[in-house]
Formats: structure tokens, sequence, C-alpha cells
């Protein structure tokens, strides 16, 4: 009874030709690969044509679809063409490994002991030494390979298995190949060198043994065994190890966990993170190339790099292709290769079409180097967990998936609408348009309105976000996550925040946070800084943002407020009539957020900021306008300051135009102050009237303009206040006269002022 | 011999030596070593017999590598980056080894004319004699053509752009017409031509793409690690006082470590614990520029101070490092100032000092 094991390394491609050509040599009965026995219905799959990697067999708890492991496929990975190669010649292919459910179990135990602990804080004692051993072992191991390259003068262990077992395929070679995989790493295992995974090995290993007696016991003559290099050598020892298996196998927990297992679109973006296997690869859009390109793979990679290049107009000659290869080859002859590898092709592409400028390399690497790709899977799969999720919740939360437009509105002091809320915005967040916001005409803010209208295509995009994560809470984390990845604008960081509150994604928000403090420290654009500002201090305020480091989202308010300061008074210079408009309203709308912060430094900040402003020269008037009515309410500028500045902008040498937009930034979309105020309406009265016919019909539509702005009261008021012309009594001067107040007449006033102020 | 300075090759000529001896890899034509022993000539390292070559280049060996086997090619090298990273420098000791000979030398500067480049003429003899080839005046180019050597030519990107186009023949055609003489000069096997140009300055005349086609490019990058960028301020520092005799003891090594950092972290944009991100001024922030820091702050302190450097002595010549734009720049530092320097506790002495300049 043959057993051959072919010792691997996940995705490597030298592994996956050598695994094609051993299969077609020895031709097994019985093909076994490593991965838990859960999935190897889904393995069946392999090779049904709308299966196309990438793909990953996702393999999760049916009761908490959060635990879940992926063990993602390439067209390259050893595992996969072993697969094709069993189901196209009908030979039964079985995954070995720990049952995935047990292993979910072991964590589910560790976990439990955990809080059990921090619970119960008196049995802490005894089982403290337990936990403390167990991060140890993971630090301190080092990767059991680099012994081997250490002796063999490679700078790490991967570089020597790049080196030996996968770069240079020998046709014909591979029994040779397999048999060097064994004897490198049974020297490892002799010397019983630990890995990081000592501990979980233990088990892991004892089962795989196990599943392969089973399968000699089922008569199976000539089986062949797909695994990763590490635990190819302790699987020869069948017979000897048996009676400790059966020790070791008995101390595993049982568990009750059901499992399912399902295929999953994946990307290459995806294969070159960490993942099941615990390897990931960076290079999948290489590996796929030198897969699907035997000969002169080296050549053609450049002219792949060259053609990317000119897609994005660079100018690259088939000179410069010929140039790369020349220097790869000296380089790969400079340090002893026979033949170049990744990285000195990338080495004469950065030295030769990319004036050594590695910005460009980055496209390499994005498209070509990681690749685009895109798995497809087929349609009558079963159901991927988010799915699973989402249609949970909505039958918990009572919201019924219906084609017909139909209007919730939701009060959140009530808890089921406040979950129901979580839940919209969450779904908004993903991209899932079946609920729609509509305004509410009630102000406060305990009630929200939605409209909900489901299509079928609805659920399609759903399951395109299968990968994202595997519950809507954990999807829309993610997809904020990405969002957040590609983003450098500090507004819009803040718009993400802010729509992280109502979705209740509190775990995520300091990574936002902590990007908006790296965005706004080397930001530039002062707009883009203002545009953050009012929503953070917005989020800085709730009350019940639980988890959140508030003392962080704190320092990151102030420290924005700081930069603005800085940076404002450069960035008013010289602006144009619209540029300047712009800046206006984001003047008001951070003056209005300072305000709110409720903080007397801020103020001080800010105050000292816009009276900067006020003594720059080049300024739009429409900011200084606005700056010196911004100064005024917060009565930094005195009135009789106030009085000075006015005139001196209203004054006859001054622009007409200039003057009106001062008048338009300093009334800020309010005629209330020159209704109130006498001593400023008498000065702009008499400005009024001291201007020409001429200058007049020039400034009349720059006027009308803002004065149309203001309530049609207001418009009322002033206008039958100019009829009277300069007020020369002034209502405004309240008696200092203590005696005249009748206290008897005030006190009829007070109950209604209690109701209004809800003392 | 009185020489303030000596060329690479008369330098280190027992290292060259010794390397010859010792090397064993395959030279390419007329080269006076191996592309591996050039390597190690430039990178350091210990030869079989045990004899010790001293680094020339401290940074990442596979530029080192990509540059010599671009020499091996039949493109040029172009040495790229910011002022003060060791362009000229590795130039000079790539065609020290390479060639033995790092002086066929053209200085780039926006008055070289074509006849730098490619020939001159005597004229007493052109008139005497009519046009001959002993009223020829050959140029470092055309020398290293004739003898298969490496030409250099430092600040390509300062030579105006029509005689920088006079390179292209020279270095696709690897020939040098006379139209004058109908006669010309065709290139030896190990010539090749190694350029240095800096990427930062403004005004300089950019490379034609034809040009470019011609060149490899190797950006030389500012130092990987403080620890690295520390230990050259400090050599060279040393050195140089020694040589200007400062009246002040050896610059302390905790300013060294602070001006490194100060520069390090405005020129990556981030300080050094990855925290907090920063703006980025726009003067270059080299190695060089560091070392002439602590060089003036160690002329002020020994002229003018008590003969030990103190933050004092640093600031003005760190705000002048690091102030190059009025505007921006200002900025920038203010910024840095207000939000790293002032929170480190045993910074407080520089805060001060530079607090009172801005």
């Amino acid at each position: 009874m043959p057993i051959t094991i072919l010792g691997i390394r996940h995705h490597g491609v030298g592994s996956a030709k050598n695994v094609a050509e051993r299969l077609e040599q020895i031709q097994p009965d019985l093909i076994l690969v490593e991965g838990p026995p859960e999935i190897s219905e889904a393995l069946a799959l392999v090779g049904h044509s709308d299966l196309k990697p990438p793909v990953s067999v996702m393999i999760y708890n049916t009761e908490n679809p959060k635990q879940s492991s992926f063990y993602p496929f390439a067209e390259y990975s050893p595992e996969w063409v072993a697969a094709v190669y069993a189901n196209k010649n009908q030979i039964p292919l079985r995954a070995m490994d720990l049952p995935a459910a047990i292993g979910f179990q072991i964590d589910n135990d560790k976990k439990d002991a955990i809080k059990n602990v921090l619970e119960n804080p008196e049995t802490v004692e005894e089982k403290e030494a337990e936990f403390i051993s167990e991060p140890i072992n993971f630090v301190g191991y080092r990767d059991p390979m680099s012994y081997l390259a250490e002796v063999a003068g490679f700078k790490s262990g991967e570089a020597f298995w790049e080196h030996h077992f996968e770069k240079n395929y020998l046709q014909n070679s591979s029994s040779d190949h397999f048999e060097g995989v064994l004897l490198a790493m049974g020297s490892l295992r002799e010397e019983k060198i630990p890995s990081s995974l000592e501990e979980e090995n233990v088990y892991r290993e004892a089962y795989m043994r196990e599943i392969i007696r089973k399968a000699q016991n089922e008569l199976y003559q000539n089986i062949v065994v797909v695994c990763g290099a590490w635990h190819a050598p302790v699987l020869e020892e069948l017979d000897k190890s048996a009676k400790t298996d059966t020790k070791i196998l008995k101390a595993l927990p049982k568990t009750k966990i059901k499992v399912l297992a399902t295929w999953i679109p994946w990307t290459n973006q995806r294969l070159s993170t960490q993942s099941g296997y615990g390897a990931g690869i960076d290079s999948p859009g290489w590996f796929e190339h030198i897969w699907k390109t035997p000969k002169e793979y080296d050549l053609r990679w450049l002219t792949k790099v060259a053609k990317v290049f000119r897609k994005k107009n660079v100018d690259i000659s088939t000179a410069h292709v010929i140039e790369s290869v020349r220097l790869a080859e000296s380089l790969a002859a400079l340090r002893a290769f026979p033949k170049p590898s990744l990285e000195e092709l990338n080495e004469a592409v950065l030295a030769v079409m990319c004036m050594g400028d590695g910005i460009m390399l980055n496209l390499v690497r994005e498209q070509l180097i990681i690749g685009k790709r895109l798995g497809k899977v087929p349609a009558d799969i079963p159901k991927v967990p988010l799915q699973e999720d989402f249609e949970r919740t909505i039958k918990g939360l009572r919201l019924p998936l219906t084609a017909n437009a139909k209007q919730y509105d939701l009060d959140l002091r009530n808890d089921n609408d406040l979950r129901r809320s979580i839940f919209l915005h969450r779904l908004e967040i993903l991209e899932i348009r079946w609920a729609r916001r509509v305004g509410n005409k009630n102000k406060g803010t305990f009630k929200e309105s939605w409209v909900l209208e489901w299509e079928p295509e609805m659920m399609i995009s759903l399951i395109d976000k299968a990968f994202v994560g595997n519950t809507v809470e954990i999807a829309a984390q993610q997809t904020i996550v990405n969002q957040l990845d590609n983003e450098n604008s500090v507004g819009k960081v803040a718009k993400l925040i802010q729509k992280t509150i109502p979705a209740e994604l509190f775990e995520i928000i300091d990574v936002l946070l902590s990007k908006v403090n790296e965005l706004a420290t080397i930001s530039a654009d002062i707009l883009d800084l203002m545009i953050a500002y009012p929503p953070l201090v917005q989020v800085s305020r709730y009350g019940n943002v639980r988890k959140t480091d508030l003392s962080m989202m704190q320092g990151i308010v102030d420290s924005l407020i700081i930069r603005i300061s800085i940076g404002l008074p450069n960035a008013c210079y010289g602006l144009d009539e619209a540029n300047a408009e712009n800046m206006f309203t984001k003047i008001g709308q951070v003056n209005e957020a300072v305000r709110l912060t409720d903080s007397a430094e801020t103020d001080s900040i800010w105050l000292e900021c816009l009276r900067k402003l006020l003594e720059k020269s080049g300024i739009n008037q429409l900011i200084v306008g606005c700056t010196c009515r911004l100064l005024l309410d917060a009565q930094y500028l005195s009135e009789e300051a106030t009085n000075q500045q006015l005139s001196y902008s209203l004054s006859v040498n001054n622009e007409p135009a200039d003057v009106a937009a001062w008048i338009e930034g300093f009334l800020k979309g309010s005629g209330m102050i020159l209704i109130y105020d006498n001593k400023l309406w008498n000065l702009i009265y008499r400005w009024v009237e001291q201007i020409g016919e001429e200058v007049f019909m020039e400034l009349l539509p720059i006027l009308r303009r803002t004065f149309s702005k203001f309530e049609y009261a207001e418009r009322r008021q002033i206008g039958e206040k100019a009829k009277e012309g300069i007020i020369t009594q002034d209502y405004s001067k309240v008696s200092d006269n203590q005696d005249n107040i009748d206290s008897e007449r005030g006190e009829k006033a007070l109950p209604v002022l209690r109701i209004l102020m809800g003392i | 011999m009185n020489l303030l300075r000596q060329h690479a090759e008369v330098q280190f000529s027992e290292e060259l030596a010794e390397l010859k001896k010792q090397d064993s890899g395959h030279l390419p034509p007329n080269w006076m070593l191996s592309p591996q022993a050039v390597v190690t000539y430039l990178m350091g390292g210990k030869l079989k017999n045990g004899f010790e070559i001293s680094p020339k280049y401290i940074g990442d060996r596979r530029l080192m590598e990509i540059a010599v086997a671009t020499l091996t090619t039949d493109r040029a090298l172009l040495l790229y980056g910011l002022p003060g990273t060791a362009k000229s420098w590795v130039s000079e000791h790539i065609s020290a080894a390479v060639s033995g000979d790092s002086t066929l030398l053209i200085q780039g500067t926006a008055g070289t004319g074509e006849e730098a480049i490619r020939y001159g003429w005597n004229y007493a003899r052109l008139l005497a004699e009519g046009p001959t080839e002993n009223a020829l005046v050959t140029t470092p180019m055309m020398t290293a053509m004739k003898n298969g050597k490496i030409a250099r030519i430092e600040e390509l990107t300062r030579i105006s752009a029509d005689v920088q186009d006079t390179l292209i023949t020279v270095l696709s055609e690897k020939t040098m017409p006379i139209p004058e003489l109908s006669m010309e000069v065709q290139a030896i096997r190990g010539f090749n031509v190694i350029a240095t140009a800096n990427n930062r300055d403004k005004g300089v005349n950019e490379l034609s793409g034809a040009l470019k086609r011609r060149f490899n490019t190797v950006i030389l990058p500012v130092p990987d690690s403080a620890e690295e960028e520390v230990d050259i301020v400090r050599r060279r520092v040393a050195s140089l006082a020694k040589g200007l005799e400062l009246p002040v003891q050896a610059p302390a090594l905790q300013e060294i470590q602070r001006i490194v950092k100060i520069f390090r972290e405005l020129r990556n944009g981030v300080t050094e614990d990855g925290k907090t991100k920063l703006k980025s001024p726009t003067g270059s922030l080299s190695t060089a520029e560091a070392i002439s820091v602590v060089n003036s702050g160690l002329a002020l302190a020994g002229h003018f101070g008590d003969g030990t450097m103190n933050a004092q002595d640093l600031a003005a010549g760190i705000m002048g490092a690091i102030v190059k734009d009025p505007i921006q720049d200002k900025i920038v530092w203010k910024e840095y100032l207000e939000t790293v320097v002032k929170g480190r506790e045993e910074w407080k002495d520089i805060y001060r000092a530079c607090r009172e300049l801005v």
C-alpha cells in the first residue's frame, strides 16, 4: 500500500508544476489534500466551468457566522491542481486536517476561559500560568527554514525555499523534487525544531495521520497526500504513531458546532494577504504569469510591464524592453542566479523604464504583480453567511422585503426602532439601496423616516459583498475601512465618521480618528480642514460614543482648530469672488462649531485668528466684513472699534464693489443687526446717502443680492426704518436707574420664562 | 605631498590592489575588477585572506548592484538624487574601481559647451596647419572612448539641452564623428558614462526623451536608519573639525542625534514613533546639510560661545537649513515646533532657542 507524500508550499508555482507532473506519473486511486475534512464536498466542485479562481472555500460556524476561516485557491495552488486532476479523472478526493468544528470549539473554549478569569478574579491565580505561557509560544519561535537558509547562505528561509523548490522547475524531476523536500523538512523535524504553531500542529498532524490510516483501512492502494512541506515528514510514520495519536485525539474537545463550507469569489488582492493557511503571497499576479508562461517568462513579463505603462501614456519603446531584459540578466549574473527573478526584473524596470522613480513601479505592483483578477463562483452554491445574517436580521426587526415602497417613521427612543435605524444605516454604508432616508419635518433628532423598496438585484449586490464580512455589521465596518484606505481628504473622512455614528460601528472609530489626525497634519488645504471641523465637533459632543477614547477625539478637534487658525490668514489671501464666497460660508460654519465646543481656549485661538485676518491686507472684503461681524458678536471687538472698522471700510475712497462685499459679509445673511443697532444703521444710512447716482446704479445689483437673502419680515422692517432716515433717538439705551424697575410686573413674566427654559 | 584631497584610486590604491589579487570573477573587457569585486569595493567587506575593505557607500547594496550591472550593459548610468546623497562620491569610486581612473571628468554647468564634451581646437595650430589631428584638443570623453574607460559627467542637467544631446551619438553609436577631418573616434570596449544629476533644483534642463532612454537611472536615497545617518554625520564632522582646527571639543553625540532626528522627521513627514504626521519643508534636508549645521554650530560655539556646543548655537543653523521658502517652510517649521518639539520634555532648550528666532 504505497503512500506518496508531496510536500508543497501553498500557492507555490514550482510546487504546483511538480504536483501536476507527479500525479500523472503515479496515477493514484485516492488523493488527500490538506484542509479540514468539511471542505471535501466543496472541493468536488473544482473543475466546474463556472468556478474560476481566485476563489476561496469559506467554512463557518452556522450559529455564529463571524467565526469562519478561508481556504483560498489560485489556479497555480498545488491543492487546486491536485483537485482538478482528481475531478477530471474521477479519483476520490478528500481533505485532511483537524476538522474546522473542533478548531472553532478550541477557540471558543479559550475565549470562555479568559472571560471566566475576568469575571471571577479569585480563580486567577490557578489559571494564570496557563495564559501567560501562550503568547510567549508565539513570540519566541523563529522560522525553522531559516536554519537551513543560514547554512546555505541565504538571507531568509523564504529565499532558500524559493530558490531550491519554486524557481527552477525542471521537467521530469518531480520525484527528486519531493524527495528533496522531504529530506530538508525531515532534517528539521528530526532536530525537533519548533515552529510557530507548534501546539496546534500536534493535533493537526495526528488528525491527518488518522485520516490517512482510515483511507488505508478502506483498502485504497495508491494514495497521494498533498500537504504543506512542514507536515510531510511526520505523515510517513503511520504505524509507529498510531497509539499516541489515539491518545492525542482523545484529548480534543467534543463539539456540537455545525459548520458549513461554501465557495466565495476571491481577489488577487486578498490572495496577497494572510488567510486560513497562515500563508499569504505577495505577488499573485507574478505567480500566475510564471504558471502560464513556461518559456521566456522574463521577456514576456517585461512586455506586459511596457504595455501597462503605455496604457498610462508613459512612452516606453521596444528598446526600453530590450535594455530591461539585459539589465535584469546582468543583475542575475552578478548575484549568481541562473535566471532573473521578480526582484531583478523590478529593479531593471525601475532603472530603465521609470527613471529610478519608485512611484511608477507601484503601478506595476498594483496592476501586474498583484493583479486585478476577481474570481467567480457558480450561481447555485449554498448561501453565504452575510446573506443569512441579513435575512435573520430583517426577520428579527420585522422589516419584510417588499417591492412596493413603504414608509417607516422610526422613533429612536424605542428599542426596536433604534435597532432598525442602526441596521438601515449600516446597509446604507454597504451601498445597498433598499432604504432611502426621507426628510423629516419634525426636527427632533429622535425621529427618522425611511422608505423601503426592495429589488431582487439588491440580493446580488449583497452577495457581492460576501467577502467583505460575514455579518452586516462587520461588512459595513470593513467597507468604511476600505474607503478609508483611498481617502486623503480630511473632510471626507470626517463625513465617514459621521456615518459610522448612527450605524453604531464604534469599533472602527479609533481607526478613523487616527486617519483624520494623520491627514489633518499633512493637509495644506485649509478649506478641507474647515469642512472637517464642524462634523468632528458635533461627533465629539455625542455623549453616547461608547468604547471611544473621547480624549483622543478632543485632542484632534483641538489640534484641528490650531491648524486652521495658523493657516487661515494665508489661505484667505487674494481670493476671487467665487472662492471668497466659499470661504465666507466655511468661516461661518467653523465659527458656529467653535461656539458649540464651549471651550474658552478654542474660542481665544479662533478669535485671535480672526483678528489677524482683519488686520491682514489683500483679503477679500466679503471675508473682512464677515470677520468683523463675528468678532463683534463674540464681543471681542468693542462697539466703538467696530464702528471704526465700519466707517473705515465704508469710507468714500474704497472701491464701491468692495464696500458692497464688505456689507454682505458683515450682515452675513441677516438684517437683524440693522434693525436693532441704530449706530450701525446710521453709519450705513449715511453711506448710502453719500454715494452718487452713478455709483449707486453700479452697486445696486450687489446690494440687492445681499438684501434679498434676508427674511421677508426683516426686509419690510428695514424698509420702514429707512423711511425714518437717521435715527437720533436711541431706543437701545436701557435705563441704568434701578429704581425705575417695576418688579411686580417683571415677576409676572417668570412662569412663562420657566416653561420656556424648562426649569 | 601636501594635497588637500587625493583621488579615490590613489587614496584606496591598497584596497584596489588587494581586491584585484583576490578577484576570481569574470572580467568584462577592459575592466580592472569583476563586477562582484566592484560591489565589494563600494560596500566594504572582508576578503578571503582577511583583508578589510572599508565601506565607501553606506546604504542599500542592491542599488550598487544595479549601478554596476548597468555598466556591464551598453547603457550609461545616471545617478539621481537629492543634493548631498553621495552621488559624485559613488561615481568617483565606481570609475576608480572599474577603470582605475576617476579623473576623466566633465563638470556640467550652464556654460558647458559642445567642445567640452566632444573636442575643441587649438586655434594657433588650426591657423598655422589647418584642420589636422594635431590641432584637435581632446576632451575627457574622447580620452575615455579611446582607452575604453569610464567618463564622468557631473551635474548633467545643468548643461543646456542642445549640448546634452551631443551625447546621444556617443551613447548609442559609441562613436564620435569629427567631420572636419573626415574621421571618427570609435569607443573601445569598456567605455561607458556615469552622469550625476540632482532632482531637487528648479530651473535645470530636463533630459530629452532620446537621451533619457540611453541612461539607466539609479536614485540614491537619503540614509535608511537614524543610526546610519548619525554615524555618517559624526564621522564627517569629526574629520572636518580637525581640518578646520575649530577650537572646540568634539560635538556631543546627543546634539547630533537631535539634529538628525529633526531632519529625518521633517524629511519623512512623520515623527520617529510614527504617531504624528508632519508637513515636509521644500529644502532637501540631506545628510550633508546636517553635517554643515553641526559644523556651523561648532564654529559658533568655538568662536563666540563657551566652547561647548549647545542648543543656542544650533538653532540658527537648523532654522537656516529648514526654512528655505520664507512663507511655506516657516509654517512647516512653526507647526513642527509647536506640535512636536514643544511636547518633548528634554527638548525644552532647543524649543526656547528656536522659538526666539521664529
